[in-house]
């Protein structure tokens, strides 16, 4: 088996410019996305049943998945197979509308659709269903942005409370920013909904890439040696530390995706992109600002 | 070894046997039935063990601050009852003893807060400053005395409808409206749902034809007339039947209304009495459940004799009539718990129900999926250092770390659920990143050669561990204070795994490196 090293990176090919740029121009894609998001949907991210409001049901049935939307006497937005290795039922996750109410839907499905078995006691059609009112969601869609904006600017406090100089506390504060943004964009290109979960998610980022940015400041900052030796050092911790846990994240969002459970699938996902994320922000954008910050300019030969 | 210097590694050891002893051993958790077939202390809550949550708005405003002086409050309440036209039931008065002043509660969705403060003006009742009522003083919500009284109410009534691990609690979201939760584990939502919808107030109501021709009702048994309720059984004058024994001033109730009123004369025996409905002649009992008639029946001539010979204290038994015997259950629940002081808005109400299989199935497969995250993390970890003896602490003391936070999370009885799975996976996460960094801090620039020097650099790397975990402290005490379901959970379990990682594991990590770097 070859032994996982750090790769080492020769900093001085490049200028502080042509580091920061990628990242910026990554981050600037990202809030356009978002921008554009939130001109066509009026929300600059997709959000899910937890937030909008409706009703979700997780449904057994052996009716085929075309005829499901039948069943109901409302509008259903979307059916999704679930797929779980241990059961060989078919699954299915139909969501419906903020209008629509819970427990007629519940019983419409009981009614309408055909059961796995022929004993109706034995396989329960209904497996889960969750409703949220309207006003439920909007009350949580504000908490949740709540507690992202505190979770943030309480982040920002410490950064610069622990530093006390203003280009590399802004640097970790720029690149968790980054951080959370990147992912949001991707997670509407690629279909996830924000929920609870992937709230929980980026919560998880703020503090996941602070670690690395606090590591590789205090190397370069409070630590005797020059600025690559102790770069390098920051690198060789910083990125087995990130490597471990999206390969821990990686492996948790592919298994909960093939047991089907949602929650634990887009927390990993969302994790990897963000962690993968975090990679670039901390080794190209912070590193470019730390280094004009302690170097000055240095000419790219 | 030297227990000294070692100290951290064996308060860990002794850690990880109290959290062995209160995980697995049967009964040392308080409260737990260790009989049921579990193999551990540790409670699931609905997502991994099925069952139904709901969570609803109670229907209500208030006038805080009315003045009561010199008003007659039955007389009021009418008069307010009258001017809405809504149930004396929708409206509660609280007033305090000395003062005089007190709250008005209106739980009714068909009138506004306009209408309220109209109304409020038109009986008479002020401001405790002595002015009218506006629009703006009538809040939306109802008490926190209303609110505790639905939630005591609601625990009665699982109790008594067999939910007993089911709970009700009041619930505060940060823009400070507030909700009523309850909780059924094991259980369906219909059931939840037709407990909840119900405020549960029975009545026996006597309908008979008035002086003047029309149609007049007169309340017979109330909840507080009643001594004792029986089970749910099939009737003889309606299809099921709860049979309720009256107490002394319930039975003198009875006695006299149907005496008063002709039902032990000419009334007995009504031909027009039967099903659900209200009679528009003749003599009947109704039995009314929240303003709706559930059965109704005549009175047998039989006990009319015994009514009219004033007897019926005696043996003061009576049935309270139902359709099916769902309704009858809940007739009986409702006579036993007493009735909601407010109902619960069903528009507003949010619902998480899970089936036990499916729950289950969640509970195997995300134990599967941590374990496979774990050993994703060895691997890499043993990629990366190609040492055992770093590699093999490190994952086992990022186990102690969760080993120790379930044990937590089983001795302070929380029901566990996926968003703290999804917390303790974060746990294992920054923990392995934090041994990391102790591990390459102590490693580089060669061996340790002392104490010393192993002493210095831990320093170092407890520095940035202590950043760190002050970061994700402070990321996640929003979520861990409001009240945003799922989420606070997850905060919880994040918070308290990064202390006991602070405290307890990662510095003992330092001292078995230490133990294994300077031998050599």
């Amino acid at each position: 088996m070859s032994k996982f090293e750090v790769p080492e990176i020769d900093y001085t090919r490049y200028s502080n410019r042509q580091l920061a740029a990628v990242p910026l121009a990554v981050l600037a894609v990202a809030l356009v996305v978002l921008a554009g998001w939130y001109v066509m949907f009026g929300t600059p991210v997709s959000l899910g049943t937890d937030f909008t409001g409706g009703t979700e049901l997780t449904v057994q049935t052996d009716t085929p998945r075309g005829e499901i939307d039948q069943a109901f006497e409302a509008e259903v937005l979307s059916t999704q197979r679930v797929r779980d290795p241990t059961s060989n039922n078919p699954t299915y996750v139909a969501t419906f509308g903020p209008e629509t109410n819970g427990s007629a839907l519940g019983q419409q499905a009981t009614n309408n659709l055909e059961p796995v078995c022929s004993n109706p006691e034995e396989c329960d059609i209904v497996l889960s269903r969750q409703t949220v009112s309207p006003a439920f969601a909007a009350g949580a869609q504000n908490t949740a942005l709540l507690g992202l904006f505190v979770a943030f600017a309480g982040m920002s406090l410490l950064a610069f409370g622990l530093f006390r100089t203003f280009v590399p506390s802004a640097a970790i504060v720029i690149s968790a920013f980054s951080d959370i943004v990147i992912p949001l964009a991707i997670m509407n290109l690629v279909g996830i909904e924000l929920s609870l979960g992937t709230v929980a998610a980026l919560l998880m980022l703020v503090g996941y890439s602070v670690d690395s940015d606090i590591l590789l400041n205090n190397h370069i900052l409070r630590r005797s040696g020059g600025f690559y030796e102790s770069t390098k050092r920051a690198m060789d911790t910083g990125v087995t530390m990130t490597v471990t846990s999206m390969s821990a994240m990686a492996v948790m969002a592919v298994t909960a995706t093939l047991f089907g459970i949602d929650l634990m699938a887009s927390i990993g996902l969302v994790l990897v992109l963000g962690l993968a994320t975090d990679l670039m922000n901390t080794y190209m954008l912070n590193l470019s600002l730390l280094r004009w910050y302690r170097l000055e300019e240095v000419t790219s030969e | 070894m030297n227990v000294r210097e070692n100290w951290r590694v064996f308060l860990l050891a002794a850690m990880l046997i109290t959290s062995g002893v209160v995980l697995f051993v049967p009964g040392v958790v308080g409260g737990s039935d260790g009989g049921n077939n579990q193999i551990s202390n540790l409670q699931y809550g609905i997502q991994l063990d099925g069952g139904t949550r709901l969570r609803a708005p109670v229907v209500g405003m208030t006038a805080e601050n009315v003045d009561f002086a010199g008003q007659d409050q039955g007389q009021a309440r009418q008069a307010m009852a009258d001017n809405l036209s809504i149930p004396t039931a929708d409206i509660y008065f609280q007033v305090g003893r000395d003062t005089g002043v007190g709250t008005v509660e209106v739980f009714n969705k068909s009138v506004d807060q306009s209408e309220v403060a109209t109304t409020l003006n038109q009986v008479g009742l002020r401001t405790s400053d002595g002015g009218q009522f506006s629009e703006s003083d009538i809040r939306e919500g109802v008490t926190a005395a209303t609110r505790q009284q639905i939630v005591d109410t609601l625990d009665q009534k699982l109790a008594e409808s067999g939910l007993t691990a089911g709970s009700a609690r009041v619930a505060t979201t940060p823009q400070g409206r507030n909700y009523i939760v309850v909780e059924a584990p094991n259980q369906g939502a219909e059931e939840l749902e037709r407990l909840v919808a119900q405020r549960g107030s029975v009545e026996l109501v006597a309908r008979y034809p008035g002086d003047n021709g029309t149609m007049e009702e007169t309340m017979l048994v109330a909840r507080e007339g009643i001594d004792s309720i029986g089970s749910p059984e099939r009737g003889d004058t309606s299809p099921y039947q709860v049979p309720v024994v009256l107490n002394q001033e319930g039975a003198e109730r009875f006695t006299r209304v149907l005496n008063e009123n002709e039902f032990t004369t000419t009334g007995a025996g009504s031909a027009a009495c039967g099903g659900a409905e209200k009679n528009d002649r003749g003599y009947c009992l109704l039995t009314v459940v929240d303003g709706e008639v559930a059965s109704s029946h005549s009175l047998a001539p039989s006990f009319a004799d015994i009514i009219r010979a004033n007897d019926f204290s005696d043996d003061p038994r009576f049935v309270m009539g139902a359709q099916s015997r769902s309704e009858a259950e809940t007739i009986a629940v409702s006579l036993r718990a007493g009735s909601l002081r407010a109902p619960l808005d069903t528009d507003g109400r949010q619902v998480y129900t899970l089936e036990p299989a499916l729950a289950d199935r969640f509970k195997t497969n995300s134990l599967i999926t941590g374990i496979i995250a774990v050993l994703a993390v060895s691997g890499v970890v043993y990629l990366r250092y190609g040492e055992s003896r770093v590699a093999v602490p490190m994952v086992l003391t990022a186990l102690a770390e969760v080993v120790l936070l379930l044990a937590f999370v089983a001795a302070v009885r929380l029901p566990l659920d996926l968003s703290h799975i999804a917390g303790l996976i974060a746990v294992i996460g920054t923990g392995v990143d934090d041994l990391i960094i102790i591990a390459d801090e102590v490693l580089a620039e060669g061996d340790v050669s002392s104490a010393r020097v192993f002493q210095s650099r831990f320093r170092k790397a407890f520095w940035v561990i202590g950043a760190a975990a002050a970061t994700t402290i402070i990321a996640m005490s929003p979520l861990a204070v409001l009240s945003l379901g799922d989420l606070r959970g997850f905060a919880i379990v994040t918070i308290l795994g990064v202390l006991i990682g602070v405290l307890v594991t990662r510095p003992a990590y330092g001292d078995i490196l230490r133990t294994l770097s300077i031998d050599e």
